[in-house]
């Protein structure tokens, strides 16, 4: 007999998160302050950073998650109490800021520190945590992704947390912002699609004759073992001769440093994925189900696209699932060769040491990846539909 | 009728099928049986030219199927294969559909010719059109498997050991369905199997395979009583033969006039099973009743006995 489930017990993993709130509560310093944007900062705890009333108001709310990680069993409570503790901890952010940056003054800076971070990290790791327990089916898990997005989007647009440094580090770049954020999406997803247009057709071919598959993948593994930054180097001389002696290459913008190459090396790099889960899938593929259909008299065409993509489209899903979250984040090496992205104010900013533009560039490329790995993961799930796992 | 006319086909240096030819006649149903390896897929695949043959022909009502395009003559033979090869991302009434669909019949024919098979292979259609395949038993993808071959009415029907994949229990049954749905639409099949009992079960008649040729094409019975040679002799069975060719007797055959004590037989059940039903009940002999029910006779296990030794 299964004994009754008691509704407290202890439970390991909210061990550990209690154990990240109390280090992060009374042993790291929560925000930082700096008199310029590039001056070495000084530490807040929790305690200077905020009012007496709201630093003790966060205080207890993080013992509380704490203690519900640790004894609390059912998913939705914790979530709820993970949920608590975030709805509490990012806007004391933004009050923290005004409540450290002196009236009128316009150069000094107060970013987030160790402790804020500990204590998002450690609400996040409960909400997912839930999130998981929950065994949430695809829709589910987009719909708890719309909600966080929303949920972000709004702290954005109350303006509460605009003096933070990031947020004023954002202020005085705002165009070239959205710039970069288009030429990143542009550089992730242009090369992804140019990736699926090229890959899938030759993932089949692969599939059908075993000596194409054995150059191709050997080719594509070197590619992937070539770091960026040399792949990228070496595309500078060939596109260069391309633009150099080709007048209509060089009018469409193709050139030996900018987003040609960036966007030619991304391409490179998502062609393994694509074209080995386009070979898995298709391999995958019951020998009889093909077997039957010929038998039947569908042509080879009939059994691509009827029968024998649709059963590896899942599995053709997950590789373009690595390539996304692969390419959202290597786009940002694009900026050393002048590609542009997200990775402009992650290098500018570490040409300035200035930290906060580090994490312009750096924090918006993490969510587009978290955000895309998590929608990518639902369409899988939805293309298994019907088909039994 | 289909011919198979002198078929061969060759890997290289190794013959898998040699110089095969036997007709079978309209409506029948002919099992192919021999041990693994024998080459008899191979022949089954060349009859919709799966396999293209290295020589010889085979004529579907006296057409070459080689001046046939391919993917037209596989439209009209139907094919079943061990582990039915059901479409795993369609439902079974877009399973059964798929040859109509290829041939381009339009939606409302479809949709009743779906409804006809289900009925005809007691599959509900309000239960079953929507399921998919992985919802089915094992037994109910098989019927789904022959209700999609036969989805455009094909002349000609080829099963590759379509119930090695049952077990025995749900075998028999669907083997005694399918010779209930050959008798009702006429169907001519060729089965290929490698179960003796099968091919007896089945067959009107039998084609033995061995080492790609075939040793002997003939009736069940005449398998029994004068096989070809040593080889089909063994496969027989010889301690079986007996009782195979009871099984494929009729009482009706051993029928002689006089009174018996008990319950009746059906004329048309096999002397095996009157055979049986004796030794059981510990009696010497059972009155025979015709289709109607009428008493036409009796029916004794001295003459049932002399129906088990081949013929002086």
């Amino acid at each position: 007999m299964v004994p009754p489930r008691p509704a407290l017990s202890f439970d390991h993993l909210g061990f550990v998160i209690a154990v990240l709130i109390g280090i992060a509560l009374f042993a790291a310093p929560f925000a930082t302050y700096r008199a310029t944007r590039i001056a070495s900062g000084e530490a807040r705890l929790v305690i200077e950073a905020l009012p007496f009333s709201m630093a003790a108001a966060l205080a207890l709310v993080a013992l509380g998650v704490a203690l519900g990680a640790v004894l609390a069993r059912d998913p939705l409570g914790r979530l709820g109490s993970a949920v608590i503790g975030l709805a509490v901890l990012l806007p004391s952010l933004g009050l923290s800021a005004g409540y450290l940056t002196p009236a009128d003054n316009n150069f000094a800076r107060v970013s987030p520190s160790l402790g804020f971070w500990l204590l998002s990290l450690s609400f996040s790791l409960l909400a997912v945590d839930a999130l998981a327990r929950m065994r949430l089916g695809p829709f589910g898990r987009l719909a708890a992704l719309a909600v966080g997005a929303s949920a972000l989007a709004l702290l954005l647009l109350s303006g509460i947390w605009d003096d933070l440094s990031i947020l004023k580090e954002y202020d005085t770049r705002a165009d070239s912002f959205w710039r970069e954020a288009r030429q990143h999406l542009l550089l992730a997803f242009g090369s992804l699609a140019a990736a699926c247009l090229f890959g899938i057709p030759l993932g089949v071919a692969s599939h059908r004759l075993r000596t194409l598959r054995t150059a191709v993948m050997q080719s594509l593994s070197i590619v992937q073992t070539v770091p960026s930054i040399a792949l990228f180097g070496l595309l500078m001389a060939p596109l260069g001769a391309v633009a150099a002696s080709v007048p209509l290459a060089a009018a469409l913008g193709i050139r030996g440093i900018g987003a040609a190459p960036a966007f030619f090396a991304l391409f490179l790099y998502a062609l393994l994925p694509i074209v080995a889960n386009t070979v898995a899938g298709l391999n995958q593929v019951p020998a009889a189900v093909v077997d039957a259909a010929r038998g039947m008299g569908m042509s080879a065409r009939q059994r691509l696209l009827g029968v024998e993509m649709p059963l590896a489209l899942p599995v053709i899903l997950a590789g373009i699932r690595i390539v996304l979250v692969q390419n959202l984040g290597l786009a940002t090496v694009a900026a050393l060769i002048g590609g542009g992205g997200f990775g402009a104010f992650v290098f500018q900013g570490i040409g300035q040491t200035a930290i906060d533009l580090v994490l312009l560039g750096a924090l918006p490329t993490v969510a587009l990846s978290f955000g895309a790995s998590v929608v990518l993961d639902a369409l899988v799930d939805l293309s298994k539909g019907t088909t039994p796992a | 009728m289909i011919e198979i006319d002198r078929l061969t086909k060759r890997y290289g240096a190794t013959l898998v099928v040699e110089d095969v030819s036997f007709n079978v006649e309209e409506g029948t149903l002919t099992v192919v049986v021999g041990t693994s390896g024998a080459g008899k897929s191979t022949l089954l695949r060349m009859i919709n030219r799966l396999v293209e043959p290295s020589a010889g022909r085979v004529l579907i009502d006296g057409e070459d199927t080689r001046t046939i395009p391919e993917d037209e003559l596989r439209h009209r033979i139907g094919y079943v294969i061990q582990g039915y090869g059901l479409f795993p991302h369609r439902n079974v009434a877009d399973n059964i559909a798929t040859v109509p669909r290829l041939l381009r019949w339009d939606r409302k024919r479809i949709a009743q010719r779906v409804e006809e098979l289900l009925d005809l292979f007691q599959l509900d259609p309000a239960e079953f059109a929507h399921k998919f395949p992985h919802e089915l038993s094992g037994g109910q993808q098989q019927r789904v498997g022959v209700a999609r071959a036969l989805a455009a009415r094909p002349a000609l029907l080829l099963m590759d050991e379509p119930f090695g994949a049952l077990d025995a229990v749900i075998r028999s049954k669907a083997q005694d369905d399918l010779i209930a749905i050959q008798r009702r639409l006429g169907a001519t099949i060729v089965l290929v199997t490698h179960d003796m009992n099968e091919a007896f079960h089945l067959g009107d008649r039998i084609a033995v395979m061995d080492q790609a040729r075939l040793l002997q094409y003939a009736t069940p019975a005449e398998l029994l009583m004068r096989p070809a040679d040593d080889f089909v002799e063994r496969l027989v069975g010889t301690v079986e033969r007996p009782f195979r060719l009871l099984s494929l007797t009729p009482v009706r055959e051993a029928l002689e006039a006089g009174h018996a004590e008990g319950e009746p037989i059906a004329a048309s059940e096999s002397l095996h099973d009157a055979l049986s039903r004796l030794l059981w009940t510990g009696r010497k002999a059972l009155p025979v009743a015709d289709s109607s029910g009428a008493i036409i006779g009796r029916v004794s296990v001295d003459k049932i006995l002399q129906h088990g030794r081949p013929l002086p």
